[in-house]
Protein backbone atom coordinates (compact mmCIF):
# COMPACT_ATOMS: atom_id res chain seq x y z
CA UNK A 1 0.00 0.00 0.00
CA UNK A 2 2.52 2.52 1.08
CA UNK A 3 6.22 2.39 0.69
CA UNK A 4 6.69 4.70 3.64
CA UNK A 5 6.59 2.67 6.88
CA UNK A 6 3.49 3.76 8.72
CA UNK A 7 3.38 5.01 12.30
CA UNK A 8 2.59 2.26 14.75
CA UNK A 9 -1.22 2.08 14.94
CA UNK A 10 -2.81 3.16 18.21
CA UNK A 11 -3.76 0.56 20.81
CA UNK A 12 -7.46 0.92 20.04
CA UNK A 13 -6.82 0.44 16.34
CA UNK A 14 -4.70 -2.62 17.06
CA UNK A 15 -7.43 -4.07 19.25
CA UNK A 16 -10.06 -3.40 16.59
CA UNK A 17 -7.89 -4.97 13.91
CA UNK A 18 -7.30 -8.00 16.08
CA UNK A 19 -11.02 -8.46 16.70
CA UNK A 20 -11.79 -8.10 12.98
CA UNK A 21 -9.12 -10.75 12.34
CA UNK A 22 -10.71 -12.94 15.01
CA UNK A 23 -14.16 -12.64 13.40
CA UNK A 24 -12.72 -13.50 9.99
CA UNK A 25 -10.73 -16.44 11.35
CA UNK A 26 -13.71 -17.90 13.20
CA UNK A 27 -15.87 -17.56 10.11
CA UNK A 28 -13.32 -19.11 7.76
CA UNK A 29 -11.83 -21.88 9.89
CA UNK A 30 -13.96 -22.22 13.01
CA UNK A 31 -16.30 -25.10 13.65
CA UNK A 32 -20.03 -24.94 14.29
CA UNK A 33 -21.15 -24.72 17.91
CA UNK A 34 -23.54 -27.61 17.30
CA UNK A 35 -22.52 -30.39 17.56
CA UNK A 36 -18.85 -29.83 18.49
CA UNK A 37 -18.75 -27.35 21.39
CA UNK A 38 -22.25 -28.29 22.45
CA UNK A 39 -21.14 -31.89 22.92
CA UNK A 40 -18.52 -30.83 25.48
CA UNK A 41 -21.00 -28.48 27.16
CA UNK A 42 -23.56 -31.27 27.45
CA UNK A 43 -21.09 -33.71 29.01
CA UNK A 44 -19.94 -31.08 31.50
CA UNK A 45 -23.53 -30.18 32.37
CA UNK A 46 -24.34 -33.83 33.03
CA UNK A 47 -21.29 -34.05 35.31
CA UNK A 48 -22.58 -30.97 37.18
CA UNK A 49 -26.11 -32.35 37.61
CA UNK A 50 -24.85 -35.74 38.80
CA UNK A 51 -22.39 -34.10 41.19
CA UNK A 52 -25.26 -32.12 42.73
CA UNK A 53 -27.43 -35.24 43.00
CA UNK A 54 -24.48 -37.12 44.50
CA UNK A 55 -23.96 -34.43 47.16
CA UNK A 56 -27.69 -34.49 48.02
CA UNK A 57 -27.59 -38.28 48.36
CA UNK A 58 -24.43 -38.26 50.52
CA UNK A 59 -25.95 -35.51 52.70
CA UNK A 60 -29.11 -37.53 53.30
CA UNK A 61 -27.63 -41.01 53.65
CA UNK A 62 -24.66 -40.27 55.88
CA UNK A 63 -26.66 -38.03 58.20
CA UNK A 64 -29.13 -40.80 58.96
CA UNK A 65 -27.38 -42.63 61.77
CA UNK A 66 -28.22 -46.07 63.16
CA UNK A 67 -30.39 -44.39 65.80
CA UNK A 68 -33.08 -42.19 64.20
CA UNK A 69 -32.88 -38.47 65.02
CA UNK A 70 -29.64 -38.83 66.96
CA UNK A 71 -28.43 -35.21 67.30
CA UNK A 72 -24.78 -36.19 67.71
CA UNK A 73 -24.71 -38.00 64.34
CA UNK A 74 -23.82 -35.34 61.80
CA UNK A 75 -22.85 -37.21 58.66
CA UNK A 76 -20.21 -36.21 56.14
CA UNK A 77 -21.92 -32.99 55.07
CA UNK A 78 -23.53 -31.94 58.32
CA UNK A 79 -27.00 -32.60 59.72
CA UNK A 80 -30.00 -32.36 57.39
CA UNK A 81 -32.05 -30.45 59.97
CA UNK A 82 -30.64 -28.21 62.71
CA UNK A 83 -32.61 -27.30 65.83
CA UNK A 84 -35.21 -24.58 65.20
CA UNK A 85 -34.32 -20.91 65.59
CA UNK A 86 -34.83 -19.70 69.11
CA UNK A 87 -34.22 -15.99 69.65
CA UNK A 88 -34.26 -16.58 73.41
CA UNK A 89 -31.45 -19.12 73.44
CA UNK A 90 -28.11 -17.51 72.97
CA UNK A 91 -25.97 -20.65 73.02
CA UNK A 92 -25.33 -20.66 69.30
CA UNK A 93 -22.43 -20.98 66.92
CA UNK A 94 -22.88 -18.37 64.20
CA UNK A 95 -21.48 -20.01 61.11
CA UNK A 96 -22.20 -18.86 57.58
CA UNK A 97 -22.11 -21.00 54.48
CA UNK A 98 -18.54 -21.92 53.52
CA UNK A 99 -18.20 -19.37 50.73
CA UNK A 100 -18.52 -16.57 53.27
CA UNK A 101 -15.77 -17.96 55.51
CA UNK A 102 -13.14 -15.73 53.88
CA UNK A 103 -15.23 -12.67 54.67
CA UNK A 104 -15.84 -13.80 58.25
CA UNK A 105 -12.22 -14.59 58.83
CA UNK A 106 -11.15 -11.25 57.42
CA UNK A 107 -12.64 -9.73 60.57
CA UNK A 108 -9.95 -11.29 62.70
CA UNK A 109 -7.22 -9.42 60.89
CA UNK A 110 -8.59 -6.05 61.94
CA UNK A 111 -8.67 -4.74 65.45
CA UNK A 112 -12.01 -4.32 67.12
CA UNK A 113 -13.71 -1.97 67.26
CA UNK A 114 -11.65 0.86 65.75
CA UNK A 115 -10.91 -0.55 62.32
CA UNK A 116 -13.48 -3.35 62.17
CA UNK A 117 -15.35 -1.66 59.37
CA UNK A 118 -12.29 -2.26 57.18
CA UNK A 119 -12.81 -5.98 57.63
CA UNK A 120 -16.58 -6.00 57.34
CA UNK A 121 -17.01 -3.58 54.46
CA UNK A 122 -13.80 -1.74 53.56
CA UNK A 123 -11.53 -4.46 52.17
CA UNK A 124 -14.33 -6.49 50.51
CA UNK A 125 -15.67 -3.36 48.80
CA UNK A 126 -12.25 -2.32 47.54
CA UNK A 127 -11.61 -5.87 46.30
CA UNK A 128 -14.95 -5.92 44.51
CA UNK A 129 -14.33 -2.57 42.84
CA UNK A 130 -10.91 -3.75 41.67
CA UNK A 131 -12.48 -6.94 40.31
CA UNK A 132 -15.14 -5.03 38.38
CA UNK A 133 -12.57 -2.55 37.08
CA UNK A 134 -10.11 -5.26 35.95
CA UNK A 135 -10.70 -4.87 32.18
CA UNK A 136 -10.16 -1.12 32.50
CA UNK A 137 -7.03 -1.47 34.64
CA UNK A 138 -5.38 -4.08 32.43
CA UNK A 139 -5.71 -2.71 28.92
CA UNK A 140 -2.73 -4.36 27.28
CA UNK A 141 -3.64 -6.58 24.37
CA UNK A 142 -1.45 -9.59 25.19
CA UNK A 143 -3.40 -12.61 26.35
CA UNK A 144 -0.69 -15.26 26.86
CA UNK A 145 -0.22 -15.89 30.60
CA UNK A 146 3.57 -15.91 30.10
CA UNK A 147 3.41 -12.32 28.86
CA UNK A 148 1.26 -11.10 31.77
CA UNK A 149 3.48 -11.71 34.81
CA UNK A 150 1.87 -8.99 36.97
CA UNK A 151 -1.64 -10.25 36.33
CA UNK A 152 -0.64 -13.85 36.98
CA UNK A 153 1.18 -13.07 40.24
CA UNK A 154 -1.78 -10.97 41.40
CA UNK A 155 -4.16 -13.81 40.57
CA UNK A 156 -2.06 -16.42 42.38
CA UNK A 157 -1.77 -14.18 45.46
CA UNK A 158 -5.53 -13.57 45.44
CA UNK A 159 -6.29 -17.28 45.16
CA UNK A 160 -3.82 -18.15 47.92
CA UNK A 161 -5.11 -15.49 50.31
CA UNK A 162 -8.75 -16.37 49.70
CA UNK A 163 -7.93 -20.05 50.08
CA UNK A 164 -6.06 -19.46 53.33
CA UNK A 165 -8.85 -17.26 54.72
CA UNK A 166 -11.47 -19.88 53.78
CA UNK A 167 -9.39 -22.68 55.29
CA UNK A 168 -8.75 -20.71 58.47
CA UNK A 169 -12.45 -19.93 58.71
CA UNK A 170 -13.34 -23.59 58.20
CA UNK A 171 -10.94 -24.83 60.87
CA UNK A 172 -11.37 -21.99 63.36
CA UNK A 173 -11.99 -23.21 66.86
CA UNK A 174 -15.67 -23.43 67.68
CA UNK A 175 -16.99 -23.21 71.18
CA UNK A 176 -19.61 -25.71 72.30
CA UNK A 177 -21.20 -24.71 75.58
CA UNK A 178 -20.57 -28.18 77.01
CA UNK A 179 -16.82 -27.93 76.34
CA UNK A 180 -16.53 -24.34 77.48
CA UNK A 181 -18.14 -25.15 80.84
CA UNK A 182 -15.24 -27.45 81.65
CA UNK A 183 -13.00 -24.38 81.84
CA UNK A 184 -14.91 -22.70 84.67
CA UNK A 185 -12.83 -24.05 87.61
CA UNK A 186 -9.62 -23.10 85.82
CA UNK A 187 -10.91 -19.60 85.10
CA UNK A 188 -11.93 -19.09 88.71
CA UNK A 189 -8.44 -20.03 89.87
CA UNK A 190 -6.36 -18.25 87.25
CA UNK A 191 -8.35 -15.03 87.21
CA UNK A 192 -8.78 -15.01 91.01
CA UNK A 193 -12.48 -14.39 90.54
CA UNK A 194 -14.35 -13.23 93.65
CA UNK A 195 -17.43 -15.28 94.65
CA UNK A 196 -19.64 -12.41 93.43
CA UNK A 197 -18.53 -13.28 89.90
CA UNK A 198 -19.40 -17.00 90.17
CA UNK A 199 -22.97 -16.78 88.81
CA UNK A 200 -21.63 -14.61 86.01
CA UNK A 201 -18.91 -17.04 84.95
CA UNK A 202 -21.53 -19.80 84.75
CA UNK A 203 -23.71 -17.61 82.52
CA UNK A 204 -20.73 -16.53 80.45
CA UNK A 205 -19.93 -20.13 79.59
CA UNK A 206 -23.48 -21.10 78.68
CA UNK A 207 -25.20 -18.01 77.26
CA UNK A 208 -23.33 -18.04 73.98
CA UNK A 209 -20.71 -15.34 74.69
CA UNK A 210 -17.93 -17.79 73.78
CA UNK A 211 -19.43 -18.41 70.35
CA UNK A 212 -17.70 -15.22 69.25
CA UNK A 213 -15.39 -14.23 72.12
CA UNK A 214 -12.35 -15.98 73.46
CA UNK A 215 -11.56 -16.08 77.15
CA UNK A 216 -8.29 -17.39 78.51
CA UNK A 217 -7.66 -19.63 75.52
CA UNK A 218 -11.21 -21.00 75.22
CA UNK A 219 -14.05 -19.85 73.00
CA UNK A 220 -14.80 -19.44 69.32
CA UNK A 221 -12.53 -17.71 66.88
CA UNK A 222 -14.88 -17.58 63.91
CA UNK A 223 -15.69 -13.93 64.18
CA UNK A 224 -12.59 -12.65 65.87
CA UNK A 225 -14.55 -10.76 68.50
CA UNK A 226 -12.29 -9.21 71.20
CA UNK A 227 -10.63 -11.45 73.76
CA UNK A 228 -12.25 -10.87 77.14
CA UNK A 229 -9.55 -12.32 79.41
CA UNK A 230 -8.50 -8.83 80.42
CA UNK A 231 -11.70 -6.88 79.92
CA UNK A 232 -11.97 -5.97 83.62
CA UNK A 233 -8.68 -4.07 83.62
CA UNK A 234 -10.27 -1.45 81.37
CA UNK A 235 -12.46 -0.54 84.39
CA UNK A 236 -15.43 0.29 82.21
CA UNK A 237 -17.84 -0.11 85.10
CA UNK A 238 -20.69 -2.52 85.82
CA UNK A 239 -23.34 -0.15 84.44
CA UNK A 240 -21.43 0.24 81.17
CA UNK A 241 -21.23 -3.55 80.82
CA UNK A 242 -24.98 -3.89 81.40
CA UNK A 243 -25.80 -1.17 78.88
CA UNK A 244 -23.42 -2.70 76.39
CA UNK A 245 -24.95 -6.16 76.74
CA UNK A 246 -28.43 -4.71 76.27
CA UNK A 247 -27.60 -2.79 73.12
CA UNK A 248 -23.99 -3.12 71.95
CA UNK A 249 -24.26 -0.72 69.02
CA UNK A 250 -25.84 2.00 71.19
CA UNK A 251 -22.75 2.10 73.41
CA UNK A 252 -20.22 1.16 70.79
CA UNK A 253 -21.38 2.51 67.41
CA UNK A 254 -20.93 0.05 64.58
CA UNK A 255 -20.58 -2.99 66.82
CA UNK A 256 -21.98 -6.10 65.11
CA UNK A 257 -22.59 -7.87 68.44
CA UNK A 258 -26.21 -8.96 68.93
CA UNK A 259 -28.27 -7.73 71.89
CA UNK A 260 -28.41 -9.89 74.99
CA UNK A 261 -31.29 -7.96 76.59
CA UNK A 262 -33.38 -11.16 76.58
CA UNK A 263 -31.28 -12.48 79.50
CA UNK A 264 -33.03 -10.07 81.87
CA UNK A 265 -31.65 -7.43 84.23
CA UNK A 266 -30.59 -9.74 87.03
CA UNK A 267 -28.55 -12.04 84.86
CA UNK A 268 -27.07 -9.13 82.92
CA UNK A 269 -25.81 -7.73 86.22
CA UNK A 270 -24.24 -11.09 87.07
CA UNK A 271 -22.50 -11.15 83.71
CA UNK A 272 -21.33 -7.55 84.16
CA UNK A 273 -19.88 -8.35 87.59
CA UNK A 274 -17.98 -11.26 86.12
CA UNK A 275 -16.64 -9.18 83.22
CA UNK A 276 -15.51 -6.41 85.55
CA UNK A 277 -13.77 -9.00 87.75
CA UNK A 278 -11.83 -10.43 84.80
CA UNK A 279 -8.49 -8.69 85.29
CA UNK A 280 -6.45 -11.19 83.34
CA UNK A 281 -4.51 -14.30 84.38
CA UNK A 282 -1.75 -13.79 86.90
CA UNK B 1 -37.16 -39.17 -19.35
CA UNK B 2 -39.28 -36.43 -17.89
CA UNK B 3 -42.35 -38.55 -18.36
CA UNK B 4 -40.98 -41.28 -16.12
CA UNK B 5 -40.46 -38.70 -13.39
CA UNK B 6 -43.88 -37.27 -13.88
CA UNK B 7 -45.51 -40.46 -12.68
CA UNK B 8 -48.16 -39.99 -10.10
CA UNK B 9 -46.77 -39.89 -6.55
CA UNK B 10 -47.70 -42.94 -4.54
CA UNK B 11 -50.08 -42.65 -1.64
CA UNK B 12 -47.19 -43.09 0.80
CA UNK B 13 -45.33 -40.20 -0.80
CA UNK B 14 -48.35 -37.93 -0.60
CA UNK B 15 -48.85 -38.77 3.05
CA UNK B 16 -45.21 -38.04 3.70
CA UNK B 17 -45.39 -34.67 1.98
CA UNK B 18 -48.47 -33.74 3.97
CA UNK B 19 -46.77 -34.75 7.17
CA UNK B 20 -43.73 -32.62 6.38
CA UNK B 21 -45.91 -29.65 5.54
CA UNK B 22 -47.84 -30.10 8.80
CA UNK B 23 -44.64 -30.22 10.83
CA UNK B 24 -43.02 -27.32 9.04
CA UNK B 25 -46.07 -25.07 9.04
CA UNK B 26 -45.90 -23.94 12.70
CA UNK B 27 -42.13 -23.52 12.45
CA UNK B 28 -42.49 -21.35 9.36
CA UNK B 29 -45.37 -19.48 10.99
CA UNK B 30 -43.22 -18.70 14.03
CA UNK B 31 -40.20 -17.75 11.96
CA UNK B 32 -42.21 -15.42 9.72
CA UNK B 33 -43.68 -13.61 12.70
CA UNK B 34 -40.72 -13.55 15.12
CA UNK B 35 -37.47 -14.60 13.50
CA UNK B 36 -36.86 -16.84 16.51
CA UNK B 37 -36.13 -19.95 14.44
CA UNK B 38 -33.47 -18.08 12.51
CA UNK B 39 -32.05 -16.87 15.81
CA UNK B 40 -31.94 -20.41 17.17
CA UNK B 41 -30.33 -21.63 13.97
CA UNK B 42 -27.72 -18.88 14.24
CA UNK B 43 -27.08 -19.82 17.86
CA UNK B 44 -26.59 -23.50 17.08
CA UNK B 45 -24.67 -23.28 13.84
CA UNK B 46 -22.56 -20.17 14.41
CA UNK B 47 -18.87 -20.92 14.25
CA UNK B 48 -16.69 -21.03 17.33
CA UNK B 49 -12.89 -21.13 17.16
CA UNK B 50 -11.71 -24.61 16.22
CA UNK B 51 -9.40 -24.81 19.24
CA UNK B 52 -11.93 -24.22 22.07
CA UNK B 53 -10.99 -26.05 25.19
CA UNK B 54 -12.68 -28.10 27.92
CA UNK B 55 -12.09 -25.20 30.32
CA UNK B 56 -14.52 -23.21 28.20
CA UNK B 57 -17.43 -25.42 29.28
CA UNK B 58 -17.35 -23.90 32.78
CA UNK B 59 -19.69 -21.07 31.85
CA UNK B 60 -22.38 -23.38 30.54
CA UNK B 61 -21.77 -25.64 33.54
CA UNK B 62 -22.51 -22.69 35.84
CA UNK B 63 -25.64 -22.00 33.80
CA UNK B 64 -26.70 -25.62 34.31
CA UNK B 65 -26.16 -25.28 38.06
CA UNK B 66 -28.31 -22.14 38.02
CA UNK B 67 -31.07 -23.98 36.15
CA UNK B 68 -30.93 -26.76 38.76
CA UNK B 69 -31.35 -24.07 41.44
CA UNK B 70 -34.27 -22.52 39.57
CA UNK B 71 -36.12 -25.81 39.11
CA UNK B 72 -35.53 -27.20 42.61
CA UNK B 73 -36.30 -23.73 44.02
CA UNK B 74 -39.69 -23.64 42.32
CA UNK B 75 -40.52 -27.08 43.74
CA UNK B 76 -39.38 -26.09 47.25
CA UNK B 77 -41.47 -22.90 47.07
CA UNK B 78 -44.56 -25.09 46.65
CA UNK B 79 -44.06 -26.68 50.07
CA UNK B 80 -42.03 -24.19 52.08
CA UNK B 81 -43.92 -21.80 54.37
CA UNK B 82 -42.04 -18.56 55.14
CA UNK B 83 -43.56 -18.00 58.55
CA UNK B 84 -41.74 -17.49 61.82
CA UNK B 85 -44.91 -17.87 63.88
CA UNK B 86 -45.13 -20.78 66.28
CA UNK B 87 -47.27 -23.77 65.42
CA UNK B 88 -49.73 -24.00 68.38
CA UNK B 89 -49.77 -27.81 68.20
CA UNK B 90 -46.06 -28.48 68.26
CA UNK B 91 -44.59 -25.25 69.61
CA UNK B 92 -42.12 -25.12 66.72
CA UNK B 93 -41.70 -22.34 64.14
CA UNK B 94 -43.81 -23.02 61.04
CA UNK B 95 -40.98 -22.36 58.56
CA UNK B 96 -38.70 -24.86 60.31
CA UNK B 97 -41.51 -27.43 60.41
CA UNK B 98 -42.12 -27.08 56.67
CA UNK B 99 -38.42 -27.82 56.07
CA UNK B 100 -38.64 -30.92 58.27
CA UNK B 101 -41.75 -31.93 56.35
CA UNK B 102 -39.93 -31.53 53.01
CA UNK B 103 -36.90 -33.48 54.26
CA UNK B 104 -38.65 -36.31 56.10
CA UNK B 105 -42.12 -36.84 54.67
CA UNK B 106 -42.38 -35.51 51.13
CA UNK B 107 -41.65 -38.02 48.34
CA UNK B 108 -38.11 -37.23 47.19
CA UNK B 109 -38.34 -33.98 49.13
CA UNK B 110 -34.92 -34.72 50.68
CA UNK B 111 -33.47 -34.98 47.17
CA UNK B 112 -34.95 -31.68 45.96
CA UNK B 113 -33.86 -29.86 49.11
CA UNK B 114 -30.43 -31.52 49.05
CA UNK B 115 -29.94 -30.55 45.42
CA UNK B 116 -30.91 -26.96 46.18
CA UNK B 117 -28.68 -26.84 49.27
CA UNK B 118 -25.60 -28.27 47.56
CA UNK B 119 -26.36 -26.92 44.10
CA UNK B 120 -25.81 -23.48 45.63
CA UNK B 121 -22.23 -24.37 46.54
CA UNK B 122 -21.63 -25.96 43.13
CA UNK B 123 -23.01 -22.83 41.42
CA UNK B 124 -20.68 -20.57 43.41
CA UNK B 125 -17.65 -22.82 42.76
CA UNK B 126 -18.39 -22.99 39.03
CA UNK B 127 -18.77 -19.21 38.81
CA UNK B 128 -15.38 -18.76 40.48
CA UNK B 129 -13.76 -21.35 38.18
CA UNK B 130 -15.36 -19.74 35.13
CA UNK B 131 -14.03 -16.37 36.24
CA UNK B 132 -10.58 -17.91 36.71
CA UNK B 133 -10.70 -19.33 33.18
CA UNK B 134 -11.69 -15.96 31.71
CA UNK B 135 -8.85 -14.34 33.64
CA UNK B 136 -6.31 -16.94 32.53
CA UNK B 137 -7.34 -16.54 28.88
CA UNK B 138 -7.28 -12.74 29.12
CA UNK B 139 -10.77 -12.98 27.66
CA UNK B 140 -11.96 -9.89 29.55
CA UNK B 141 -10.02 -7.64 27.18
CA UNK B 142 -11.41 -5.60 24.31
CA UNK B 143 -14.18 -5.98 23.21
CA UNK B 144 -15.42 -8.13 26.10
CA UNK B 145 -14.93 -5.72 29.05
CA UNK B 146 -18.65 -5.25 29.57
CA UNK B 147 -19.26 -8.98 29.81
CA UNK B 148 -16.66 -9.27 32.58
CA UNK B 149 -18.50 -6.57 34.55
CA UNK B 150 -21.83 -8.38 34.04
CA UNK B 151 -20.21 -11.65 35.14
CA UNK B 152 -18.90 -10.11 38.36
CA UNK B 153 -22.39 -8.75 39.06
CA UNK B 154 -23.84 -12.25 38.57
CA UNK B 155 -21.26 -13.61 41.03
CA UNK B 156 -22.24 -10.97 43.61
CA UNK B 157 -25.93 -11.72 43.08
CA UNK B 158 -25.20 -15.44 43.48
CA UNK B 159 -23.53 -14.80 46.83
CA UNK B 160 -26.51 -12.67 47.88
CA UNK B 161 -28.72 -15.64 47.03
CA UNK B 162 -26.54 -17.70 49.37
CA UNK B 163 -26.91 -15.15 52.16
CA UNK B 164 -30.69 -14.76 51.85
CA UNK B 165 -31.35 -18.47 51.32
CA UNK B 166 -29.33 -19.47 54.37
CA UNK B 167 -31.92 -17.98 56.76
CA UNK B 168 -34.98 -19.67 55.25
CA UNK B 169 -34.80 -23.01 57.18
CA UNK B 170 -35.14 -20.84 60.31
CA UNK B 171 -32.81 -23.02 62.38
CA UNK B 172 -30.33 -21.97 65.05
CA UNK B 173 -27.24 -21.82 62.83
CA UNK B 174 -29.05 -19.85 60.15
CA UNK B 175 -30.74 -17.51 62.60
CA UNK B 176 -27.61 -16.51 64.47
CA UNK B 177 -25.40 -16.39 61.38
CA UNK B 178 -27.93 -13.96 59.91
CA UNK B 179 -28.07 -11.89 63.10
CA UNK B 180 -24.32 -11.44 62.90
CA UNK B 181 -24.30 -11.10 59.10
CA UNK B 182 -26.83 -8.26 59.19
CA UNK B 183 -24.93 -6.59 62.01
CA UNK B 184 -21.77 -6.78 59.91
CA UNK B 185 -23.60 -5.02 57.05
CA UNK B 186 -24.61 -2.43 59.59
CA UNK B 187 -21.00 -1.40 60.21
CA UNK B 188 -20.72 0.15 56.73
CA UNK B 189 -20.45 3.93 56.84
CA UNK B 190 -23.55 5.97 55.89
CA UNK B 191 -25.61 3.23 54.23
CA UNK B 192 -24.84 0.50 56.78
CA UNK B 193 -27.42 1.19 59.49
CA UNK B 194 -30.08 1.84 56.87
CA UNK B 195 -29.22 -1.42 55.06
CA UNK B 196 -29.31 -3.42 58.29
CA UNK B 197 -32.68 -1.91 59.17
CA UNK B 198 -34.02 -2.69 55.70
CA UNK B 199 -32.82 -6.32 55.80
CA UNK B 200 -34.24 -6.91 59.27
CA UNK B 201 -37.54 -5.18 58.52
CA UNK B 202 -37.32 -3.54 61.93
CA UNK B 203 -35.05 -3.20 64.92
CA UNK B 204 -34.93 -6.91 65.69
CA UNK B 205 -34.71 -9.95 63.45
CA UNK B 206 -38.24 -11.36 63.20
CA UNK B 207 -40.87 -12.90 60.95
CA UNK B 208 -40.62 -9.78 58.80
CA UNK B 209 -36.94 -10.56 58.22
CA UNK B 210 -37.89 -14.04 57.06
CA UNK B 211 -40.56 -12.90 54.56
CA UNK B 212 -38.23 -10.17 53.33
CA UNK B 213 -35.39 -12.62 52.76
CA UNK B 214 -37.83 -15.02 51.08
CA UNK B 215 -39.00 -12.33 48.68
CA UNK B 216 -35.43 -11.26 47.90
CA UNK B 217 -34.30 -14.86 47.55
CA UNK B 218 -36.98 -16.06 45.15
CA UNK B 219 -38.16 -12.95 43.32
CA UNK B 220 -35.81 -9.99 43.32
CA UNK B 221 -32.35 -11.54 43.08
CA UNK B 222 -33.27 -14.44 40.74
CA UNK B 223 -35.02 -11.94 38.47
CA UNK B 224 -31.86 -9.85 38.37
CA UNK B 225 -29.71 -12.95 37.78
CA UNK B 226 -31.90 -14.12 34.88
CA UNK B 227 -31.75 -10.68 33.27
CA UNK B 228 -27.98 -10.51 33.72
CA UNK B 229 -27.45 -14.06 32.39
CA UNK B 230 -29.54 -13.20 29.31
CA UNK B 231 -27.37 -10.15 28.68
CA UNK B 232 -24.22 -12.19 29.38
CA UNK B 233 -25.20 -14.86 26.83
CA UNK B 234 -26.23 -12.26 24.27
CA UNK B 235 -22.78 -10.73 24.47
CA UNK B 236 -21.08 -14.15 24.34
CA UNK B 237 -22.94 -14.96 21.12
CA UNK B 238 -22.40 -11.51 19.65
CA UNK B 239 -18.69 -11.28 20.44
CA UNK B 240 -17.76 -14.96 20.27
CA UNK B 241 -15.57 -17.00 22.58
CA UNK B 242 -11.81 -16.61 22.55
CA UNK B 243 -9.24 -19.15 21.50
CA UNK B 244 -6.86 -20.34 24.21
CA UNK B 245 -4.11 -17.71 24.13
CA UNK B 246 -1.37 -20.33 23.81
CA UNK B 247 -3.04 -22.00 20.84
CA UNK B 248 -0.80 -22.29 17.76
CA UNK B 249 -3.54 -21.10 15.43
CA UNK B 250 -5.62 -18.97 17.74
CA UNK B 251 -8.41 -17.13 15.97
CA UNK B 252 -7.39 -13.49 15.66
CA UNK B 253 -3.77 -14.28 16.42
CA UNK B 254 -0.97 -12.20 14.97
CA UNK B 255 -0.74 -12.91 11.28
CA UNK B 256 2.51 -14.54 10.22
CA UNK B 257 5.14 -11.85 9.69
CA UNK B 258 3.95 -10.08 6.59
CA UNK B 259 6.39 -10.90 3.87
CA UNK B 260 6.15 -7.50 2.29
CA UNK B 261 7.78 -7.20 -1.05
CA UNK B 262 11.00 -6.16 0.49
CA UNK B 263 13.67 -3.89 -0.80
CA UNK B 264 16.17 -6.42 0.45
CA UNK B 265 16.73 -9.59 -1.46
CA UNK B 266 15.41 -12.68 0.29
CA UNK B 267 18.06 -15.00 1.57
CA UNK B 268 20.51 -12.32 2.52
CA UNK B 269 19.15 -10.58 5.60
CA UNK B 270 15.68 -12.07 5.70
CA UNK B 271 14.66 -15.70 5.60
CA UNK B 272 13.31 -17.04 2.38
CA UNK B 273 9.50 -17.03 2.56
CA UNK B 274 8.48 -20.64 2.68
CA UNK B 275 5.26 -21.68 1.04
CA UNK B 276 3.43 -23.24 3.92
CA UNK B 277 -0.12 -24.50 3.93
CA UNK B 278 -0.83 -23.33 7.44
CA UNK B 279 0.25 -19.76 6.94
CA UNK B 280 -1.29 -19.61 3.52
CA UNK B 281 -4.69 -20.04 5.13
CA UNK B 282 -4.35 -16.83 7.05
CA UNK B 283 -3.12 -14.63 4.29
CA UNK B 284 -5.00 -16.28 1.47
CA UNK B 285 -6.36 -13.38 -0.53
CA UNK B 286 -9.31 -15.40 -1.78
CA UNK B 287 -10.33 -16.41 1.73
CA UNK B 288 -13.82 -15.43 2.76
CA UNK B 289 -13.97 -12.40 4.94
Amino acid sequence: MAAIPKEKPSRVDQARAEFARYKADVKSRGKPFYPYAMFHDTIMSLVVVFTIIGLAVIWKWTSTGPVPHDPTHKGLLGPVVDPPADPGTTSFVPRPDWYFYFLFYLLRIFKWPESVFLGTVGVPTIALILLIMLPFLDRRRVRKPSQRPVAMVAAVLTIISMGVLTWKGATAQEALASEVKANIPRWKAQEHLPPAAYPGVQLFATAGCTACHTYDGAGGQNLGAPDLTNIGSKNLGVQFQINHLKCPSCVNPGSPMPSFASLGDERLKQLALFLEASKGTH
Amino acid sequence: MATTHRRKPTKAEIRRQKMEAAVLYPIDWLEERSGLIGGLRYFLFRNVPSDVNWMQTLGSAALTAFLVQAITGVILAMYYVPSATTDPHTGQPVAWESIVNISDHLTLGWLVRGMHRWGASVFIILMFLHMGRVFLFGAYKYPRELNWVIGVLILVMGMMEGFTGYLLPWDQTAYWATVVGINLNGTAPFLGPWLAQFLRGGQEISGYTLTRFYSLHMLVIPGAIIALITLHLYLVIRLGVTSPPWSKDAAGGEPEEEEEPSQLRPGLTRPVPRPSGASAMQTEPGGRE
